[in-house]
């Protein structure tokens, strides 16, 4: 892994934390 | 008695309590408190008749909250939040933080990267809409993939490093 690619993961660490967040959010009993 | 069992029994206690209330509040009322209890459960994250049982002794007796209905503005012990406040809630959990840690942790990862996914962090522990675990977990994933990269760098320096004192 070059890097870009290692470059590339940062932003992933983020994004995925954001995506579970917001699905947990998205199954709160309304 | 199982837990829902339990939470029938409470508000059929709460329906009793509350004939005096005039019938779409009563039904309205009944309406909150169960949301309220399945908040409260989800956020416990467990539906066992220990769990149930104190969630339903931190709403209070049915007849405290029908009494506390009638005096509007007076919630009884418990009841953390007004009913139209809680229903408000419950429509749009999204606030100021919960924006802005879902923006840092992806916008602000690209532009700010390591730093917005931190400052994103921060917010999620601020906001009171994710449980303590939810913040754990996803302080985990951002942990582990941005330590990840951060050793894979040091260790491509290290290497290049090394090659080129060979050179």
């Amino acid at each position: 892994m070059d890097i870009a690619g290692v470059v590339l993961l940062i932003p992933l660490a983020g994004i995925l934390a954001a995506v579970y967040l917001v699905a947990v959010m998205g199954r709160r009993p309304k | 008695m199982d837990a829902e069992a339990l939470v029938n029994d409470y508000l059929g206690r709460l329906d009793a309590a509350a004939t005096s209330l005039p019938p779409s509040r009563r039904a309205e009322l009944a309406g909150e408190v169960r949301q309220h209890i399945e908040m409260a459960l989800a956020e416990a994250g467990a539906r066992d008749e220990v769990t149930v049982r104190n969630v339903l002794d931190r709403l209070g007796p049915p007849d405290e909250i029908v009494d506390a209905e009638r005096q509007v503005d007076d919630p009884p012990p418990g009841w953390t939040l007004a009913p139209v406040q809680a229903s408000a809630a419950a429509r749009s959990p999204w606030g100021a933080v919960e924006i802005a840690a879902v923006l840092l942790l992806t916008v602000g990862a690209v532009f700010l990267p390591i730093i917005g996914p931190l400052l994103g962090l921060v917010f999620v522990w601020m906001s009171t809409q994710w449980t303590n675990r939810q913040k754990t977990i996803a302080t985990g994933i951002v942990v582990l993939i941005l330590f990840l990269p951060i050793i894979l760098l040091l260790g491509l320096s290290a290497g290049g490093a090394a090659t080129s004192g060979q050179l």
